[in-house]
Formats: structure tokens, C-alpha cells, sequence
């Protein structure tokens, strides 16, 4: 809580143009890897949480709540599917936690696994169901087994690979060297 | 690969084309509330005859949108299937076994359903097919201009759009080209297990998060040396404007919201 407080009190930081352009460089990479995903017929999910999480750490809360929104936004108008605010609201609070969890901390197993779950529970298994339920009228009973299984498969595997990735010797440099322009200016 | 992101627009020359494209991205969005206004078979005949309309108006083949539901049809069918099965009771029950009911009024709604599905599916793809993604990326950073007044960087966020539009299909390219290279060396994409298949893809995406990053400090070297600043404090090349077309357009929707008013309460 104490560092929602913080976070309302903060305003948004001055960017300068490489941060924002990486912003823009990993939207495009949100949008790419969206297109990409793993699995089969049953269950499919792609990285694009990858990401989302990416983003909140380097950029924090703001900056990542209004990429998130972008986003999804952008993304579905794309691809010619339905649009509903409802999932661009859920877009918007799955990257407020992992900014919350991740920002300018350490990276630690049970930081990202906390924020994993609580992004499960709270967007994938309540929001996102609502949102079907609102949406399309789909019976929740019978929607949200299938989702439920789907997380309690997915959900380690994004723990996994989001401590892989932010462990990354590759996207430390990359971070040491947005820090490095950042602390100059 | 950068088909299946932007190959989606179809460059013809109909009216639906040549719309400001705010307002077809307004459109399509009051449309999703009509569409949820509808609440009986006439209300959604209606639509249906806006809707093809609409089709008829943009010149675009309706194959093509047959094509673009073909991706959601198993969200549809199992969303239908489940509306059929567990649906609560009234009216005429047709079959009964512990606790799957099919009734009358489980297939009526499954059949409503169905429309709807089709007919929001049916006018996001219309948009895709007649908007640039440059316009509905110009269209929307328009849109978002009063957000301003809640102190959100509007401009900076439509730059960083516009950079993420441009950068798609060379990204995209990138990874196509990256996956071949990986695969040139033995790596297997999509073959295995699901943790296999995660595996398989570090290879792609730490090489495409470099260069990704190679490629930001680059621009933003050029962008800089080029005088870019801030993102306020500058004039916009690309200018939109609202014509006659797009006031007449409202009044159709405007027919269409009385239309389906008065069927509600009919």
C-alpha cells in the first residue's frame, strides 16, 4: 500500500529520447511477439507478458499503465477482433502490479512470483471472466474451470521465465545502459 | 510474417475508405453499445441490415470477413454450445439429463449470441480493412488529446506509437529472420512439450530484444541530432479533417439508435 501512496504522490518522470524510444521500440515488440505464441490447439498463450513486465521495470507504474492501455488498445484494433475496455482495463492493472512488485527493486523469486499470482487471480481468473461474462453472456460456471486449469499451467511457467529474462545478463546492459544516458541528462 | 498484423487492409477506394478515420474509430466503438442495446429478433434484424450495409458500402469482398471470423469461431462455438447446455430454464424444455437443460430459451439466446458475436467481429474487421494502421494510429492520438486535461503525455505517447507502428514490420522481419538462423543451427520452434516449446524461444527473443535496444539508441541518436526535444512544443505534418461524409454518417447511426430504441420497448 505504501508504495501506491508513493506512486500517486510521484508525477510522471521527464523522459528522455531513448527512453522513450525504447518505450516505443518495445510496444512494437509487444505487438510482434503477440503474433508468435506456444502450445497447441487446447492451450495456447504467447510472451507478450514478457514485456508488460519489462516495461514496468524500467519505467515504473505510469509509464507502464499507459503503454499497457496503448497496447492493447492498438493491438486489437489491428487484428480486426472485438474491442472491449474491459480487457484494456485489465491490460492497465496487470502492469500497475508488476511495476509495483518490480520497480526499482531487486529482482527476487518471491517478488515476481507474489506479483504472478496476484495478476493470475485478480486479471486472468476474475477480471478477464468478467469480462467474457459481460461481453458475451458465457455461463461462468462453464467458463471458469477452463481458465482456472489454463492458469495453474501457465502461471509457473511466466514465474520461470520472467526471472529468467529480468536475470538475463543481456537485459541487465541493456538496463545498465538506459540508467547510464538517463543519470547524464 | 508482417502479413498477419498489416496485411489486413484492403487498399480500395469506397466511401467507407476515404472516412476520417476518428470517426470511424468512434463509429466502431458506439457500435459495440447499439449492438449490446439490442435485446430482440427485430432489434437484431435491424443491426444485421446496418451492419451489411456498412459491408456493401466499403466494396470489401464478404469472404474476407468470413475469413476473419475463422479464428474465433471455437470461442463462438464453445461460447454458444455452453449458452445452450446451461442455460436456466423457461419456456419449453426440449431435452433434460441431470444437470444439462436445452430449452426455448437457451437456443433463443444462443442464436442472439451467435449474432452478436458476428456482428462485433464483423465491424472491427471492417475498420481494420479500411484504415491504415497510420491512420488509426493518427485517428486515435486525436482522440486522446483531451486526455490531457488529467495531465496525460498524450504527445509523447503518440510518438512512441507512431515509432512502434513503424518498427513492427522490421521487427518482424528481424524475428523471421532470426528464427531461420536458429533453425539453420538445430533449434526446433513449436516441436515438443510446452516447456520445450517456451525453451525454444530464448534463442529468438534475447538476440530480438538487443537488437530491438541496438536499434532504439540509434534513432534516438537521429532523432536528437535532428533538433527532436520534447514531443510537445511541435507542429504536426499529418492533418486530419472531418468532412460532410463523416457528419452523415452519424446521422445514419443516429437512425439506427432510434430504430432500435423503439424496438426495446416494443
Amino acid at each position: 500500500m505504501s508504495e501506491l501512496k508513493t506512486m500517486a504522490r510521484t508525477q510522471l518522470p521527464k523522459l528522455d529520447t531513448l527512453s522513450m524510444v525504447t518505450m516505443g521500440l518495445l510496444m512494437a515488440l509487444q505487438l510482434v511477439i503477440s503474433r508468435f505464441s506456444v502450445g497447441n490447439q487446447f492451450l495456447k498463450f504467447s510472451f507478450t507478458f514478457l514485456i508488460v513486465a519489462l516495461l514496468a521495470k524500467w519505467f515504473g507504474p505510469w509509464w507502464g499503465m499507459l503503454t499497457a492501455a496503448l497496447v492493447d488498445i492498438v493491438g486489437t484494433l489491428m487484428t480486426g477482433g472485438p474491442y472491449f475496455v474491459g480487457f484494456t482495463l485489465s491490460a492497465i492493472i496487470g502492469s500497475l502490479i508488476y511495476a509495483l512488485f518490480l520497480y526499482r527493486k531487486p529482482v527476487k523469486w518471491w517478488r515476481i512470483i507474489v506479483a504472478q499470482l496476484l495478476i493470475m487471480v485478480i486479471v486472468n481468473i476474475m477480471l478477464n471472466s468478467l469480462w467474457l461474462v459481460i461481453m458475451y453472456h458465457t455461463p461462468i460456471w462453464g467458463i471458469l474451470p477452463v481458465r482456472l486449469l489454463k492458469q495453474a499451467i501457465t502461471t509457473p511457467i511466466q514465474i520461470v521465465l520472467i526471472y529468467g529474462l529480468l536475470k538475463a545478463p543481456v537485459i541487465q546492459t541493456i538496463e545498465g545502459r538506459l540508467h547510464r544516458t538517463t543519470s547524464q541528462s | 510474417m508482417s502479413k498477419f498484423l498489416f496485411g489486413r487492409y484492403l487498399p480500395l477506394n469506397s466511401i467507407v475508405h476515404r472516412l476520417d478515420p476518428r470517426n470511424k474509430l468512434l463509429l466502431s466503438f458506439c457500435y459495440i453499445i447499439l449492438v449490446f442495446l439490442a435485446n430482440n429478433w427485430l432489434s437484431y434484424l435491424i443491426l444485421i441490415a446496418f451492419t451489411l450495409g456498412a459491408i456493401r458500402a466499403s466494396t470489401i469482398p464478404l469472404r474476407i470477413f468470413v475469413r476473419g471470423i475463422r479464428p474465433l469461431i471455437w470461442l463462438i462455438l464453445f461460447t454458444v454450445a455452453l449458452q445452450l447446455l446451461f442455460s436456466p430454464t423457461g419456456g419449453h424444455v426440449y431435452f433434460h439429463w441431470t444437470f444439462i437443460n436445452v430449452t426455448q430459451y437457451g437456443v433463443v439466446n444462443a442464436g442472439y449470441i451467435f449474432i452478436r458475436f458476428l456482428l462485433i467481429i464483423t465491424m472491427s474487421t471492417l475498420l481494420t480493412l479500411s484504415t491504415q494502421p497510420l491512420d488509426i494510429a493518427t485517428g486515435l492520438a486525436s482522440l486522446m488529446k483531451p486526455l490531457r486535461w488529467v495531465r496525460v503525455p498524450v504527445d509523447t505517447l503518440a510518438m512512441m506509437l507512431s515509432i512502434a507502428l513503424r518498427f513492427v514490420p522490421t521487427l518482424m522481419d528481424e524475428a523471421q529472420k532470426i528464427m531461420n538462423a536458429q533453425r539453420a543451427r538445430g533449434v526446433d520452434f513449436g516441436e515438443g512439450g510446452l516447456i520445450k516449446q517456451a525453451k525454444a524461444l530464448l534463442p529468438l527473443m534475447v538476440p530480438l530484444f538487443i537488437s530491438a535496444f541496438n536499434r532504439a539508441e540509434d534513432l534516438s541518436i537521429a532523432m536528437e541530432a535532428r533538433g527532436y526535444q520534447d514531443s510537445e512544443h511541435r507542429s504536426q505534418y499529418r492533418i486530419l479533417t472531418w468532412q460532410r461524409r463523416d457528419t452523415v454518417t452519424w446521422l445514419i447511426f443516429a437512425l439506427g439508435l432510434a430504430l432500435i430504441l423503439i424496438c426495446r420497448r416494443w
